[in-house]
């Protein structure tokens, strides 16, 4: 006899708006063959139907009912947060790279419901208790995202960027989910908080299986966050992807994966926290010191930007090693913007489905277009962790959490870092400020104004009042 | 806990593979006659005589048609599963097996629509080349 599994709609009620509002593009793109304002329409009211929905779960979120659907999916504040980031990053994604969407043309619909369907993937991912299910969702994500990366296919450099990420992601997926099946095969559970309380009630006498299924799990999504020595991938795809949409691409790929990072490490098996504490430290110092000296030697922005997100990958690290989700979800929500914000910045000045940006385009950029570049001046600042910005409330976030756990030596190597990484972001200022122009001409922006202003609004005003999204953070926990 | 002799029904299905094919093979080599010609060795017996082997190019259609029998073939898995159990799992399941079965319609609609049914490849509706505006449709 088979008992159907308790069923809350609303508890996935995000994700299937989501993939219902990617359907309803395709069709309406092969039945009318609209114009673009109208997949803008269709693609809005579905991320804003979304949200609604993530804020109607956060307003009826109860410890009673954080499960559902047999253990599989919760509905705990962690999640909702994480989701919420998450279709913020999709609006702004979608209209960072609508000028690409657009110049598509019919395939222009396939690009929105790729979008949609990455999101409702890396949604359920974040809400998923259970450790298939996440690398189901896992898997929804990181696929379409594949493609999105390949969509300006007439270009070699997006064919070369789709078919990596291609490999090495698969490669990725795989070693995530044989630590799956060790875990399971240590454990005999896929749940997380079952895991958890296992190891909080029983005592393992013999470990290493778990051991080492949680060091695949965790090798697999820092390859998902590209955190070093598993960041090879990054600089060339988001050099290569159509600059519109890359933002949207790196951002809820490392969401997503640090979402899952956490949620694995410290609900399930925090208990065994002395034995991969030093491996995250570990993996968090390599990021920072290796993304922040190689930033420092690149000569395209693009290739620049993704080794400053493998030191931003590292910082977040020290967050979960200081084991406080609130501070690795703020950092989240506004390096999340901040990253869209930036890759807008590269979307308007190299075109939007240009590969590549190298420096020289951002030269007098602030005699071209004096807000552009004062807009990419406030979100590298926020990026780079300077006092007033919201990345400075960020970054001392996760360091007291890291300090607190006793992890001095790594908050010093970290402040060591921003130091360094504060370095190339002024280098690419003072490009834009001190040197002459080499290119003319008026550059074309689209929706990517809006971005820019959100973006440039949440650095500063949750820089100087950073209590609302921290206490939202705050009351994020996981179950 | 799993033993080793759980696997025994495993093992014992392999062994009588492995006869039952020994045996046909044998018993037919003793029962039948023998007389081969040239014609009967063919791979066919009647038909063009093939010219060259067939590691070639195909049409990529045939992937396409490959890949959407096997969407529509795993619909049929999941609706005999359902079926199996539909009266048990009440109206969660009708819903669920709905929302899927909307998913896997919407696709046949939107490769109908594309072309991707239809065989004659230059009638099929084009992509527009990236920069084209969406009125060139």
């Amino acid at each position: 006899m088979i008992t159907p599994p308790e069923i809350s709609w609303l508890a996935i009620a995000p994700d299937l708006a989501l993939t219902l509002g990617a359907a309803l593009v395709l069709l309406v793109d092969v039945q009318w063959k609209p114009v673009a304002r109208v997949h803008a329409w269709v693609s809005g009211v579905t991320v804003a139907v979304a949200a609604g929905l993530t804020v109607a779960q956060w307003i009826q979120a109860a410890p009673a009912d954080a499960l559902a659907f047999s253990g599989l999916i919760t509905m705990d504040g962690f999640a909702i947060f994480t989701r919420l980031v998450l279709i913020a990053a999709t609006a702004l994604g979608l209209a960072a790279g609508w000028r690409f969407v657009a110049g598509l043309g019919r395939r222009g619909a396939e690009a929105i419901a790729l979008v949609l369907l990455a999101t409702s993937g890396f949604s359920l991912m974040v809400a998923s208790n259970n450790l298939v299910m996440m690398f189901m969702g896992l898997e929804v994500g990181s696929i379409a995202l594949y493609v999105v990366a390949g969509l300006a296919r007439e270009r070699r450099e997006s064919e070369e960027a789709a078919i990596k990420y291609f490999l090495l992601g698969s490669f990725a997926s795989a070693i995530f989910i044989y630590g799956v099946a060790l875990i399971y095969a240590g454990t005999g559970q896929f749940e997380i908080v079952g895991i958890r309380d296992l190891l909080a009630g029983f005592v393992v006498s013999s470990p290493a299986v778990i051991y080492i299924g949680v060091g695949l799990v965790v090798v697999g999504l820092a390859f998902k966050v590209s955190a070093a020595p598993f960041h090879a991938w990054a600089p060339d795809v988001y050099q290569g992807a159509p600059a519109g949409l890359v933002g949207y691409m790196a951002t809820v790929a490392k969401v997503a994966g640090f979402a899952a990072i956490a949620r694995i490490l410290l609900t399930g098996v925090l208990d065994l926290s002395g034995s991969w504490l030093p491996v995250v430290a570990g993996i968090s110092v390599v990021s920072m010191l290796l993304g922040s000296v190689l930033a420092l030697v690149q000569g395209d922005v693009r290739r620049l930007l993704a080794y400053s997100g493998v030191s931003h990958a590292g910082f977040i690290m020290t967050g979960v090693v200081g084991g406080a989700t609130d501070a690795v979800l703020f950092y989240l929500a506004i390096y999340a913007i901040q990253l869209i914000g930036a890759f807008a910045v590269v979307a308007v000045v190299a075109g939007p489905d240009a590969a590549g940006s190298s420096i020289d385009q951002y030269r007098g950029l602030g005699r071209r277009s004096p807000l552009l570049a004062g807009a990419f001046t406030v979100i590298l600042l926020g990026m780079g962790g300077l006092p007033v910005t919201s990345g400075f409330v960020a970054k001392f976030g996760v360091f007291t959490g890291a300090w607190a756990e006793g992890y001095e030596w790594l908050v010093i190597v970290a402040v060591v870092a921003t130091v360094v990484a504060l370095a190339f972001y002024i280098r690419v200022i003072v490009v834009m400020y001190m040197d002459e122009a080499q290119e003319e001409g008026t550059l074309r922006i689209g929706p990517e104004r809006w971005v820019l202003v959100l973006a440039v609004a949440a650095t500063i005003l949750w820089g100087i009042f950073p209590a609302s999204l921290l206490d939202l953070a705050a009351d994020a926990l996981p179950i | 806990m799993v033993t080793l002799a759980d696997y025994l029904p495993i093992g014992i299905m392999l062994l009588l593979a492995a006869v039952f094919v020994a045996v046909s093979l044998i018993a037919s080599r003793l029962v039948r006659p023998d007389r081969p010609t040239a014609a009967k060795l063919d791979p066919y017996e009647s038909g063009i005589v093939p010219e060259t082997e067939p590691v070639q190019r195909f049409p990529v259609k045939f992937y396409l048609v490959a890949m959407l029998f096997v969407i529509f073939d795993v619909e049929i898995i999941f609706l005999f599963a359902w079926a199996s159990i539909y009266d048990t799992l009440g109206w969660y399941g009708v819903a669920a097996i709905f929302i899927f079965t909307f998913f896997v319609a919407e696709t046949l609609a939107y490769v109908w629509k594309r072309g991707a049914l239809d065989w004659n490849v230059h009638r099929r509706a084009r992509y527009i080349p990236s920069g084209a505006t969406d009125e060139a449709a």
